[in-house]
């Protein structure tokens, strides 16, 4: 800091005064609750009478709470199913949707229609659908002779379609952030491959992939966090059934501590979701390397 | 792209926030209100002298046609008398502020009340016992369904008074059980069995008529009384049904819906008002309760319907879940004493009872109102009432909800797909639902 000169002094001034109202607001609404948060995973806080510090007895419970353990089990099997259609789904619709070419915009528009609609009105409408004598799915399998599960009563299903119902909704506004990132890949790479003589999969493999790693790593992140916090499509879809396989860990948080008024054990699960998410996506910035430049 | 990411959830965090604020600004500018009101009529002397009428807050969570009943309610008794003024409040999410209320200050005087929650709130001193005023007012406990009663009180003392009740009874479509050769509606198990053969219709792979619903696993408890048992041991602390009466619950549902097939596992799901399988044919029988009475009736003559009491388990038993409503006054109301009379007013006087059944078709848990001809006449509510003189409370402990939810059901489902053998289900809900218990037992 002594090295920087008087005028970037003055500079480094104003931009902490401009970044002032953010911050202050970041430390009522983010850092604090999150201390307060961890706080009372200590104690046996239950919002109406009482708060006493109870040490590790709350992280001493978890261990035992063979629920807890599979909604951890239940998001797993969801993220990896999840987010690799995801990222695989909305890459294809943006090289789809990607070129200029007349009505583009409309199909871009189709798109992304379903992540306007609100995650609680969606998930009631596919409820419709995918009822097992008189939705729309089940009737469409029956013309090929298939006679469709029930879909959201059966234990093998019901996950499944849950998957398909928020890949139907997010894959939209990925798709969005993929033409961005597409758009960015500067057009003097394919032609100068090109004239190289590299096929059109060449380029996809060589130029379009690497560059789009940021955007992935995005994608990517937001679908570990998406996928870990599942909590509303499962809710009103499933409600946790059949036989606990689409519970969630943000569900059974909401439980222990609104229902059950036991907040300090539930900021105590709600702390390893936490860590969980931190994790995993420490995990998938390394696998994606984003930090690495490109070019 | 992360700074977008950012601004965008702090964007939503504030604006969260702020419309938290400015609800409990309101419900701020309503206490102290109150306050000033209560300052008043302290000034002026509590009794009859006072010209300011004390303002009470009245809070639910029941909104829509169930706003307008309370307010038919309310507006009747602001008019019976005037020293009392109540005001309705519909809360969405009652409960959660009601939690920051209870703390904070700025607690309503009246709170409509889901009972089985008191198990929960009581041992919390955050509803004001009400015995004194019972005594006080000399009113009959006989008068109310014990039961309802029960399910308002902790160690002793009562905390409210039941403002509904309701139990489940079996609801049968008199065309399709006419049709099917069935004459009289079921009383027993068998019974209920063979009309649900008789009425299930099939097409090649496709349920086209379930004979009854089997789609509501929660309804457990009701066909463990049937069969002769309890949920809860004798002491309250365990579960009680990994035993003869349990074993004879599944093995029932599973020879209905594995072996005569009479339903299909999700055949209800998503199903809502108008499009519900009782409405449209589609389904013969089925427990349900008294709530579901104003939507049958829409349908008229498209609909030719009968109740009856549940069907009576293999030795007699009969069994039914009663649950309901009440009313209570939390501990941080400022007018307990005027909250109290207008819980009075409206849960123990036969008329203000009776005219609240017939504006919310809901039967009253005054014993005296259901005496006039709208409830002994009606073949409808007749059912309902013979079957409230049986019905049992939910077990009163704080974790019971939680046990069924998270411990017994989902195995029951398990069970019902044929995922897990009749031992194994009752194995695991046992000692899954003895955990849950145990760590959610401790309240104070």
């Amino acid at each position: 800091m002594a090295s920087i000169g008087k005028l970037n002094r003055h500079q480094a001034r104003t931009a902490y005064l401009f970044i002032t109202p953010t911050m202050l607001l970041f430390l009522a609404f983010t850092i604090v609750p999150v201390v307060m948060a961890l706080y009372l995973s200590f104690t046996n806080y239950d919002v109406v009478s009482r708060m006493d510090f109870v040490g590790i007895d709350n992280y001493k419970r978890l261990i035992d709470d063979a629920l807890f353990w599979q909604t951890f089990k239940n998001v797993c099997y969801y993220a990896v199913i999840f987010i690799p259609l995801n990222i695989l789904i909305s890459l294809l619709l943006a090289l789809l949707l990607n070129f200029k070419r007349f009505g583009v915009k409309l199909f871009r528009t189709m798109n992304y229609l379903p992540t306007l609609t609100s995650a609680v009105a969606a998930a009631t409408v596919w409820i419709w659908l995918l009822h097992p004598e008189f939705g729309l799915i089940n009737n469409l399998l029956s013309y090929f002779g298939v006679i469709g599960p029930a879909w959201l009563a059966q234990t093998e299903t019901a996950m499944f379609s849950i998957i398909m119902v928020t890949l139907w909704q997010s894959v939209g506004s990925n798709m969005v952030i993929y033409i961005a990132g597409l758009q960015g890949v500067p057009d003097y790479l394919y032609e100068s491959a090109k004239l190289d003589g590299a096929t059109a999969l060449d380029r996809f493999r060589y130029i379009t992939w690497p560059q789009l790693r940021p955007t992935t790593f995005l994608v990517s992140t937001m679908s570990i966090i998406g996928a870990l916090q599942l909590f509303d499509q499962a809710f009103v879809l499933t409600q946790g059934g059949p036989g606990n396989v689409t519970k969630t860990p943000v569900y059974l948080i909401y439980q222990q501590g609104f229902n059950q008024l036991q907040m300090g054990y539930a900021s105590a699960q709600a702390f390893i979701l936490a860590i969980a998410i931190l994790i995993f996506s420490f995990i998938n910035m390394r696998a994606t390397k984003s930090e690495e430049s490109i070019v | 792209m992360k700074k977008w990411i950012s601004l965008a959830a702090l964007a939503t965090v504030v604006v969260a926030t702020a419309s938290g604020c400015g609800s409990n600004s309101n419900d701020n500018g309503n206490t102290s209100a109150t306050n000033a009101n209560n300052s008043a009529s302290t000034n002026g002397g509590t009794e009859a002298s006072s010209s300011e009428p004390v303002e009470l807050t009245f809070w639910g969570d029941w909104g829509g046609e169930g706003q307008k009943q309370f307010e038919t309610m309310v507006d009747a008794f602001n008019k019976s008398q005037d020293k009392i003024r109540v005001k309705y409040v519909l809360q969405q999410d009652m409960i959660t502020k009601f939690l920051t209320a209870a703390t904070s200050g700025g607690s309503p005087d009246i709170l409509f009340w889901d009972r089985w929650r008191t198990s929960l709130y009581a041992p919390k001193n955050v509803l004001h016992p009400v015995d004194e005023f019972m005594a006080k007012d000399g009113l009959n406990k006989d008068d109310f369904y014990g039961e309802a009663l029960k399910e308002l009180s902790y160690q002793d003392k009562l905390y409210g008074l039941p403002l509904t009740v309701d139990a489940r009874a079996l609801f049968y479509n008199k065309k399709i059980l006419t049709d099917a050769g069935v004459n009289q509606p079921p009383t027993t198990w068998d019974e209920l069995e063979q009309a649900a053969i008789k009425t299930t219709k099939w097409n090649g792979n496709k349920l086209e008529v379930a004979g009854f619903s089997l789609g509501d696993n929660g309804l457990f408890n009701m066909y463990l009384q049937q069969a002769g048992g309890q949920m809860m041991s004798e002491d309250g602390t365990k579960t009680n049904f990994n035993n003869d009466q349990g074993k004879a619950v599944l093995e029932y549902w599973d020879r209905m819906l594995n072996q005569d097939k009479v339903y299909k596992v999700g055949f209800e799901q998503g199903l809502g008002e108008g499009t519900d399988a009782f409405v449209t044919g589609k389904l013969a029988m089925q427990y349900t309760g008294p709530w579901m009475l104003s939507t049958y009736k829409k349908y008229g003559k498209d609909l030719d319907f009968g109740i009856v009491p549940p069907p009576a388990g293999p030795n007699g038993d009969k069994g039914s879940v009663m649950g309901g409503f009440g009313l209570v006054i939390p501990e941080g109301s400022k007018h307990q004493a005027e909250a109290w009379e207008f819980i009075k007013w409206w849960t123990a006087n036969k008329d203000n009872a009776l005219l609240w059944a017939k504006t919310s078709l809901n039967i009253p848990g005054f014993k005296p109102a259901l005496e006039d001809p709208f409830f002994k006449d009606d073949p409808f509510w007749k059912p309902f009432l013979d079957t409230l003189e049986f019905a049992k409370i939910r077990p009163a402990h704080p974790g019971y909800s939680v046990m069924e939810g998270d411990a017994l059901i989902p195995n029951l489902q398990l069970f019902q797909q044929s995922k897990q053998s009749l031992e194994d289900t009752l194995k695991k809900a046992q000692q899954r639902g003895d955990q849950l218990l145990n760590d959610n037992a401790e309240v104070k």
